[in-house]
């Protein structure tokens, strides 16, 4: 039972979706949004599946000779649902906090992840029924564990779970005098337990069993949790209102309770699964993610820099025009950018914007950091053009040459060497930042450090692996930009 | 000297920054191949009128009339094709430090004539040489003596193949023993009949070179003599206490 963020990305996504229904009322005629009602999905011959995979035995990566796929317990439900429809199916990856806004702004046809069918969220999608009842566990150290037995152990202490979840709601009304610790994701909290500085971690039974097997330091127990039935399954999600695609998924899932194959066949094919990721933890057996990570970081980084550099010239020239319009249009644009955090820009450029052009995640982070970095860019090369002596555009303009000429032979190479220390920083920064996109689920390092980090059970190493590509890559960078720099000069 | 066809004929001319009134009333004429020196006061607004002359700031009224023709009321392209004939030289040379000496003489030439590289390279070269630096062609301004730029500054203007050329204070920049071979440059080029508004303090020069010299000092052209006439008989008190001053300096 994951969440769906905290309070910020709440906010956001409402904002986004507000946004975004707003548009669809107005012009819902000419919405290139990808229908999925079950004829639709016939028609198309495959079922699209958004899910998170980072939360073992659920849904997870597999990685096996040098491929990685998605597997668990959720992808064989789906499997069989898209079975029983007839169809293919397809999965896509993204951030969880990202599912249900997938959902409704049409990416996706069905999220599958772990989700509780909460009250709340009902508001906001339609479920299936429940597949499956886990029942809640709780993760503490081997070494310590006769300290603990079921929830009443937790009497004062801090216990760890998932922000906004219904764990965290569990553990908050049921234990008394407990001190609960909310993070985002599952590695996080369970490099918090082994650190010390929560005493358990709150999961869903199959995810506390499976971590429990996979590290010897762990052991799973538990909780005795007082649950309601109603809303401690999981269920599959469909956009409100796409009744044939809920109906028809619940005859599938009707197959799967009848058989009970979560417990009899499910459960332990993901775990032969785990198996092979844990088999070899070693960072070198993942090399390809972490090159899959760098790859897609410099192309996001590459491509943005440079389209942020054309839009920054622009915007520069346009906030130094003596035209009152273009003037007030650029400043207003850079305030704006320079005014709002670079993650929502992410999410209203996928989601918001994505509503009338359907965009892939990977151009959307891409679009998104080139507009925000253009409004930085702007003002470096505007305070750059200031720099250059006045004397230099006279000279010019008294030899005839025309403004434009000016600017690309006097001004801007001049410009350009007063600045390029400035820009070089905006450059690193830029590759730091993008860093952002992983949250709809662009495949650059951090998100693909973060499978690693949930694939192996291994909290602490991919972190450090990707801080030390981040730093190689920033080094070489900054190495080429003072390679220019000392190329610009104008005699040697 | 009489004056049949004066290529600049500047006509209550005029400059005001906010309420300040730079230039009051000008009316000279300059004619083909003349050397006008232009003296006065700091403040007096010499720089002013030399750049109304080829529009770097607009007048606030009056006319300027290059060959009969109002330059105030011309449009872009006329305006550049004006700024092709009539090259300016500036008191602190302003090249373009970002390129050679040689690419310096030849931005104009191929952007704004068209010529090829290599004409425009020929030209260059031979501008060089006539003010002693083909050596430099392909040095930097930064590794150029105060002198020497100023000498590319002029080859520079030159290689527009302008009529007339202005310099606002060329050689006030350099220090005194760079100052000759500058001026040297400058009076070859009137002795070849190039039509020159110079803005100077150097006597010696303005005496050797120039035709009239003209005394300004609070916005008026208060005098307007052959550099005999003005240097030796001033009329006025103003312009007595001044050229006595740069005499003694
Ligand atoms: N852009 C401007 N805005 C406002 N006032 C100006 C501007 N340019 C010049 N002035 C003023 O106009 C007056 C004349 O200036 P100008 O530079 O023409 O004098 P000058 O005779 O060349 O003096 P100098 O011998 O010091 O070079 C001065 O009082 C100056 O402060
Ligand atoms: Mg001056």
């Amino acid at each position: 039972m994951k969440n769906t963020g905290n309070l910020f990305y709440r906010v956001v996504i409402i904002f986004i979706l507000t946004m975004s229904f707003g548009s669809l009322s107005t012009a819902k005629a000419d919405v290139p949004e990808m229908s999925s009602s079950l004829s639709a999905v016939k028609a198309r011959g495959e079922l699209v599946v958004a899910t998170s995979p980072d939360y073992p035995p659920y849904e997870f990566l597999v990685n096996k000779n040098g491929h990685s796929t998605v597997q668990g317990v959720d992808i064989m439900v789906a499997k069989k649902v898209a079975k029983n429809i007839g169809v293919k199916l397809v999965v896509k990856k993204m951030n969880f906090d990202s599912l249900l806004v997938a959902l409704q702004t049409g990416k996706c046809d069905m999220v599958i992840g772990g989700v509780n069918p909460t009250p709340e969220r009902r508001k906001n999608v339609l479920f299936t029924k429940m597949y499956y009842h886990g029942g809640q566990y709780i993760l503490v150290k081997k070494s310590m564990s006769w300290l603990y037995h079921d929830k009443n152990s937790f009497k004062n202490k801090t216990i760890g779970a998932q922000t906004g979840t219904t764990q965290y709601d569990l553990a908050k009304k049921q234990i008394k005098g407990v001190k609960v610790r909310g993070m985002t994701s599952y590695s996080d909290l369970v490099l918090a337990l082994k650190t010390n500085k929560v005493n358990g971690v709150v999961m869903e039974k199959p995810a506390a069993l499976a971590y429990a097997k996979n590290d010897g330091s762990l052991r799973a127990i538990n909780a005795e949790f007082k649950l309601d039935k109603g809303t401690t399954g999981v269920a599959i999600a469909v956009k409100k209102g796409n009744v044939s695609l809920a109906q028809a998924a619940n005859k599938g899932i009707d197959q799967i309770q009848k058989q009970d194959l979560v417990n009899k066949d499910y459960l332990k094919k993901a775990g032969q699964y785990l198996k092979v990721n844990t088999e070899d933890t070693s960072m070198w057996h993942y090399w390809r993610f972490f090159a899959t990570g760098i790859e897609y970081t410099l192309i996001i980084s590459i491509v943005s820099a440079i389209l942020g550099l054309m839009l920054g010239l622009l915007l520069a020239l346009m906030r130094l025009s003596k035209n009152r319009l273009w003037r007030g249009i650029a400043i207003s644009y850079i305030e704006f950018l320079r005014g709002t955090p670079m993650m929502v820009q992410v999410m209203f450029v996928y989601f918001g914007i994505g509503v009338l052009i359907n965009i892939p995640a990977l151009l959307a982070g891409i679009i998104a950091v080139s507009l925000n970095s253009g409004a930085y860019v702007a003002e470096i090369i505007r305070g750059g053009i200031n720099s250059v002596d006045s004397g230099q555009t006279e000279a010019a303009e008294s030899l005839g040459l025309s403004m434009s000429d000016s600017y690309r032979f006097v001004i801007l190479p001049q410009a350009m060497r007063n600045i390029w220390p400035a820009l070089g920083n905006e450059f690193i920064t830029l590759l730091k930042d993008s860093s952002i996109v992983s949250i709809i689920g662009v495949t650059d390092l951090i998100y693909e450090s973060n499978l690693v980090r949930s694939d192996t059970y291994r909290g602490v190493m991919p972190i450090f692996i990707a801080m030390l590509l981040y730093f190689a890559m920033t080094f070489i960078l900054t190495r080429i930009l003072n390679h220019y720099e000392r190329k610009m000069q104008y005699a040697n | 000297m009489p004056i049949d066809q004066p290529i600049l004929a500047i006509q209550h001319l005029e400059k005001k920054y906010g309420t300040t009134n730079v230039l009051k009333d000008i009316n000279e004429v300059v004619a083909e191949g003349q050397v006008i020196c232009v003296i006065g006061p700091s403040g007096a607004g010499k720089s002013t009128f030399l750049r109304c002359l080829n529009l770097l700031e607009q007048p606030t009224s009056g006319e300027i009339l290059y060959k009969g023709e109002n330059i105030t009321r011309f449009d872009r392209t006329q305006l550049s094709q004006y700024r092709e004939k009539v090259g300016m030289v500036f008191q602190n040379f302003n090249l373009f430090p970002n390129m050679t000496v040689a690419q310096n003489l030849m931005l104009a030439p191929q952007r704004v004539k068209k010529e090829s590289e290599g004409d425009a390279r020929k030209s260059a070269l031979l501008l060089l040489d006539r003010v002693g630096l083909r050596k430099m062609a392909d040095r930097y301004p930064e590794q150029l003596s105060g002198g020497q730029k100023q000498r590319v500054a002029i080859a520079r203007a030159l290689a527009m193949n302008p009529e007339v050329l202005l310099f606002d204070e060329p050689t006030s920049a350099l220090d005194p023993e760079m100052v000759g071979e500058v001026l040297q440059v400058m009076q070859e080029l009137a002795e070849d009949g190039m039509t020159m508004v110079v803005v100077t303090h150097e006597m010696g020069f303005a005496k050797k070179a120039a035709d009239r010299v003209w005394f300004m000092a609070d916005g008026y052209v208060q005098e307007n003599g052959t550099p005999q006439q003005v240097f030796d008989q001033p009329t006025s008190e103003r312009a007595q206490n001044f050229i006595n001053k740069i005499i003694n300096d």
